[in-house]
């Protein structure tokens, strides 16, 4: 296990591959994968035995992390998956403006300002109300597949 | 005022229909107002308006209340006319349905509730059993015997019929009845003839109730020749109905013969104690009525098979069920030999027999009867083979050992057919064929497969060498037809066989090693050499099989497969070895074999694709060989050189500048989670030889595991199993660790505990998914589920020390450490998160040990984690689970009596916690022991709880009521007080006076006081509990504040506002 088998430098910048493939049977519950091209959350996975000396099969169960829509895919086990890259990062909220964006404060000072706010009523209160209120808040922006979205967020005022 | 008969002017005759309508009616009103009789009573007894109900119904109610409720003589002897038929038959029926119905009501099993106290419904029983149960049945009888001679000469369905059934399912309905009074001296009555109550639990389904009702039913039951009659008058209908196979359906048939069924379960002190004679020979009568249902078996299953109803045979079955269970098999086989040239036990061998054969020739879905047959009988060999006392197997009388001989032959050949035409049918549910197919028609296969042991054991001479020779036939078969026979069918058998000679072999051990049977063991004394004992050969040849999976030619040619599917056998490989490495840690070759897994395993990079369990099973295995080395120097070498470079390769990862960069990539996060899986197994591992190299394992890697845990914060998977690593390190370690290592770990743990509180506190996780949302929620609980494992881990550092530091060496305070944890712990905590049962019964525990072991620390807790603690307590003491609340109650006791202790001693105990203070909004705050003491005696005294709580609630009341007297004397007050009946002001106020006063209480917290208290407490809620209860349901009912409702408006609610806010 020494340092050459893993290139860590070289794939730094490898952000370019949206999906990377896994074997399906090795995707566990509250892995991720990718079902009709949308990045999932696996919540179910179950193995078929299709016969007595057929192969087995693995039925995934998951959760487009984005929409939360429900999809399902049947795979052999020994088929590989897309399994997609799914990054979370923090940010400071800083503004909600009137057009429905947020302002975040990104590590290195810079602003990041093309996130929309969530369009659901009950998630956008949670968010402008504890803005509105004057906390201290952290979102956390999850992102996987060219797509955004604030997943959590965090009152970091004085305690 | 209700009369019985409506009018006079029928004299004799059938009466009209108008006539037997108005009965009807009247015999149910009768019914109601017996009903209602008992709740009117109950309720003026506490009301005392006996003189309302005394003008409402004059001449039906008794003055004499202790006796029972429907005492009027006037009464009762009007239905013991209508019952003896004195006013026609339809009278008759209705009378005898109504005893029916005044039994049921009786009963506390099937009474209905009216929300009285179990006290009154107890009264209601016992005052019937002791003296009217046997008078009905008397006249029930009178009224059968009535009616039989019109029956027997009619050839049309008459009215009489319909009485007659009524009256047998009466007398039915009163042998059900749980006879408690009159039966004393049954255990000294039970000899060795009558067994009585099999107390075991065997894997018989059928339910089969014993029959007890003492002495004073002999003349009724046995002298009278009761049962002669019975038998003889089912036996004289019967023959007069010969072809009518609908006869055997209805309702007198029926009522008849599970009349009779029911008098085979007789037993007890009804019998004199004559070596079990008078029992002999009351069995013997009622097998030669029974036994012309069942025998010939042939005969009877062949008019089943062609269209006769098969419930009669399925009564006779039943009766030999119940006759087995009151009689040994000795006794259960000499009956049918004075009647027949054969014992009972070969007869129901023989009867068996038949059944399992028609169930051959059925398909699974229809056949029904023959499946009930088959289990009845089943559970009649359990019954009869099963000692009760040692749960082993019973010795059979010769013959009887042919019998079983017989029986289990034929019952192996059928399930070989079954398996052999299972194998090919539809493959979807192929594996479980046989499970799913019997679990759904009666008993599942383990229930069966261990009544066919019972069997088998009881002739074990020549069921195993049956059993080998078939599993030897089975097993060369396969191998001459290879490569040409599809030997499926083949291994469908082979399973089936497995099956029932593991059952055969060993009892069922649920995770146990199982012994050999005792049947076994005193068999076979006389083989010398262990190679030829049957048993062993039997093993050899089953081991011999399994052997043929090593060989690759027979691996492609006979066994699926999915036979050598990767993580099941690498699974069963790695618990095999644990097993091995655990039982011979010296064997050298185990060593040998491993050292080359252990290091392809340390070294090369294909085990990262093995799964998660397995990575951590494996690597405990590796682990644990070491144990076995030559010194724990060696030991200590191995598990270094095994862990080093994965600890190693960790730093490293940890130390990369563009961690945060690389970290999310999929080809760091495996390798990370892999390798934490392997230390998590390792850690798990701990052994003292191996100690000390785990633990120079694990600090190697603290610092890392606080880098990780910051990168990783998002990804919860890595966050659980940090945690979980950190767990089960600090679990194995802690009790050896010196005092310096133990500053260090802990250390350690608190910054973890900290920075996890610094990622989680106040977020809130959003999601359009609401499985979503579980699912971040699920992992929120199984974070905290670990850190309050770790808590309780570090806490016992406390209990169990193996470090050589003296007692004196100023250690790490634990206490402290532990108080600290929770501070920053609780806050996570919400009453949201409490609903998972795992999580709530840990942090139970944890803080009910931390409450007792070291209440001067809470004492000491700033305001808001005070509250916190306390209001989580409060939440539990409300949970469903006894454990929880149980826990709660302990730590109750705990904070109580040390606030006591102390301030006797002129501390301050909990000091400002414990007194009334007024908050911040100018409302009074009460202190906690009294709003405690308030909910806890509401809850004693008002509120459903499971009986097992009343000691620990007694403890915890006991230091409350000592903290807060002057509260205590205010509720006691105004208990009283809410009394406006005057009988029960004066039981309530002596109730008070004796709660505190009796045993010789008195006001010091020891083990003794405790146990007084104790029993004071069950003594006054037996006294007051039923009547406060049924008063506050009243009052509440009348809209007027109750005691409870009343205490939580004066006491204002426990300190939610901390949780509410967090959930």
């Amino acid at each position: 296990m020494s340092d050459e088998e893993h290139h860590f430098e070289s794939k730094a910048d490898a952000g370019a591959s949206k999906t990377f493939p896994q074997q399906a049977g090795t995707i566990r519950k509250n892995g991720y994968i990718v079902i009709k091209n949308r990045p999932c959350k696996v919540v179910e996975v179950s193995t078929s035995k299709t016969g007595k000396h057929g192969h087995a099969k693995c039925h995934f169960v998951a959760i487009d992390i984005f929409n939360g829509k429900k999809l399902e895919d049947i795979v052999p086990s020994s088929h590989n998956c897309d399994v997609p890259h799914v990054t979370r990062t923090d940010y400071q909220l800083i503004d909600i403006s009137e057009d429905g964006f947020v302002s975040l404060l990104t590590e290195n000072g810079n602003t990041k300002d093309d996130l929309r706010l969530p369009t659901d009523d009950n998630l956008l209160s949670q968010i402008k109300d504890g803005f509105g209120e004057g906390k201290d808040l952290v979102v956390t922006v999850m992102s996987s597949m060219g797509e955004e979205q604030i997943c959590a967020l965090k009152d970091i005022g004085p305690k | 005022m209700v009369k019985l008969h409506p009018s006079s002017n029928e004299t004799g005759g059938v009466m009209d229909v108008a006539s037997a309508m108005m009965v009807k009616l009247i015999v149910k009103v009768m019914l109601l107002i017996c009903t209602y009789w008992r709740r009117m009573e109950a309720m003026s007894k506490q009301n005392a308006n006996f003189a309302y109900m005394k003008s409402g119904m004059p001449g039906y109610v008794c003055e004499d209340t202790e006796n029972l409720r429907l005492c009027s003589v006037e009464k009762l002897a009007s239905i013991n006319q209508a019952v003896l038929g004195i006013h026609g038959v339809d009278v008759q029926f209705s009378g005898v349905n109504f005893l029916e119905s005044l039994v049921s009501e009786f009963s506390p099993s099937t009474s209905s509730a009216m929300s009285l106290p179990r006290e009154f419904h107890e009264q209601c029983r016992m005052s019937l059993e002791k003296d009217y149960l046997k008078t009905f049945y008397c006249w029930a009888q009178d009224a059968a015997i009535s009616v039989t001679k019109g029956i027997a000469v009619s050839n049309t369905e008459i009215p009489e019929v319909k009485v007659c059934a009524a009256a047998l399912r009466l007398m039915f309905q009163i042998l059900n009845w749980d006879f408690r009074y009159n039966t004393a001296g049954t255990k000294a009555g039970r000899d060795a003839f009558s067994r009585g109550v099999r107390a075991y639990s065997s894997p018989k389904k059928s339910d089969c109730t014993i029959v007890q009702p003492g002495s004073a039913w002999r003349d009724v039951l046995i002298s009278s020749g009761h049962v002669g009659w019975l038998l003889g008058f089912y036996a004289s209908l019967r023959e007069k109905f010969p072809g009518g196979g609908y006869w055997l359906d209805c309702p007198l048939a029926v009522s008849a013969r599970k009349l009779i069924v029911q008098f085979c379960s007789l037993t007890g002190t009804i019998f004199l104690s004559d070596d079990g004679q008078m029992q002999e020979h009351h069995l013997l009568q009622l097998l030669s009525g029974i036994i012309q249902w069942i025998d010939p078996p042939h005969a009877v299953s062949q008019a089943i098979e062609n269209g006769r109803s098969e419930s009669e045979m399925l009564d006779g079955c039943r009766a030999l069920l119940s006759i087995a269970t009151v009689t040994s098999s000795i006794v259960f086989d000499n009956l049918l030999k004075s009647i027949r040239p054969f014992g009972t036990l070969a007869f129901l061998s023989t009867l068996m027999c038949q059944v399992v054969k028609v169930l051959l020739t059925k398909n699974i879905d229809d056949g029904t009867w023959s499946w009930e047959a088959r289990d009845i009988l089943l559970d009649t060999w359990t019954t009869l083979l099963m000692d009760k006392s040692t749960g082993g197997t019973e010795l059979l009388p010769p013959e009887g050992i042919n019998a079983a001989a017989n029986l289990f032959s034929m019952i192996v050949e059928s399930e070989l057919r079954v398996a052999s035409a299972s194998a090919m049918g539809d493959d979807d549910d192929d594996p479980y064929y046989l499970q799913a197919s019997i679990s759904g028609t009666g008993k599942t296969m383990d229930e069966r497969l261990s009544s066919y042991a019972f069997i088998a054991r009881a002739a074990i001479e020549v069921t195993i060498p049956l059993l080998t020779r078939l599993f030897s036939e089975r097993f060369s078969t396969l191998h001459q037809g290879r490569g040409i026979v599809d030997p499926t069918s083949t291994l469908e058998e082979l399973y089936s066989l497995l099956l029932i000679t593991g059952h055969v072999l060993a009892d069922e051990g649920e995770g146990e090693t199982p012994l050999v049977p005792n049947t076994i063991k005193t068999h076979f004394v006389d083989t010398v050499e262990a190679d030829k004992h049957p048993a062993v050969m039997l093993s050899v040849s089953i081991i011999k099989f399994a052997e043929q999976s090593l060989d690759p030619e027979m691996r492609a040619s006979v066994f699926s497969p999915r036979l050598m599917e990767g993580k099941f056998v690498l699974d069963i490989i790695v618990r095999i070895s644990v097993t091995t490495l655990l039982s011979y840690p010296g064997e050298k070759d185990l060593q040998d074999s491993w050292r080359e897994l252990a290091n392809a395993f340390a070294n090369e990079q294909t085990f990262f694709m093995l799964n998660s369990s397995n990575q951590r099973s494996l690597a405990q295995t590796l682990v644990l060989s070491a144990s076995g080395m030559g010194n724990s120097g060696a030991s200590n070498q191995y598990v270094r050189n095994l862990m080093g470079h994965m600890t190693k390769y960790l730093v490293q990862l940890s130390n990369k500048r563009d961690l945060r960069n690389v970290a999310q990539q999929p080809d760091v996060i495996l390798p990370v989670n892999c390798l934490l899986e392997r230390l998590r197994g390792a850690a798990s591992a701990s052994e003292p030889r191996t100690q000390r190299a785990l633990y120079e394992m694990g600090f190697s890697v603290m610092n890392p595991i606080l880098v990780f845990l910051e990168v990783y914060k998002h990804e919860s998977a890595v966050v659980y199993l940090l945690l979980k690593f950190v767990v089960d390190w600090v679990d194995g370690q802690i009790a050896y660790l010196e005092s310096g290592e133990t500053a260090s770990v802990v250390d350690f743990c608190m910054r973890l505990l900290q920075l996890y509180s610094s990622h989680n506190i106040g977020k809130i996780s959003v999601s359009l998914s609401s499985s979503l949302l579980s699912e971040a929620k699920t992992e929120q609980y199984k974070d905290l589920h670990a850190l309050l494992q770790l808590l309780s881990n570090l806490c016992s550092k406390d209990l169990v020390d193996f470090s050589s530091d003296s007692v004196e060496t100023q250690g790490t305070n634990i206490s402290e450490v532990v108080y600290f944890g929770l501070h920053i712990v609780t806050p996570l905590i919400s009453l949201e998160l409490l609903k998972y049962p795992k999580l709530c019964h840990d942090y139970f525990s944890l803080l009910s040990h931390m409450l007792e072991v070291y209440p001067e620390t809470v004492a000491r807790l700033n305001n808001e984690a005070f509250g916190h603690v306390l209001g989580t307590l409060d939440f539990g003491l409300r949970h469903q689970d006894t454990e929880v609340v149980n826990m709660c109650l302990s730590a109750l006791k705990a904070l109580a009596s040390y606030h006591y202790k102390e301030t006797g001693a002129g501390k301050t105990g909990l000091g400002s916690h414990a007194s009334s203070v007024k908050d911040s909004h100018g409302n009074m705050q009460e202190g906690i022991l009294s709003r405690f003491l308030q909910l806890l005696m509401q809850l004693l005294l008002f509120e459903d709880y499971s009986p097992d709580l009343v000691s620990p609630a007694a403890d915890a009341l006991f230091p409350l009521i000592l903290c807060e007297q002057v509260l205590y004397q205010k509720l006691a007050n105004e208990l009283i007080e809410r009394q406006t009946n005057p009988a029960f002001r004066s039981r309530m106020a002596s109730a008070l006076q004796s709660l505190t006063s009796a045993n010789q209480l008195s006001s010091t917290l020891d083990r003794m006081n405790y146990q007084r208290f104790r029993k004071n407490v069950n003594n006054f809620l037996i006294e007051v509990r039923g009547f406060l209860r049924t008063m506050n349901k009243i009052l509440q009912s009348k809209g007027k504040p109750s005691f409870s409702e009343h205490i939580i408006v004066s006491s204002g609610l426990l300190a939610e506002s901390n949780l509410v806010e967090r959930s």
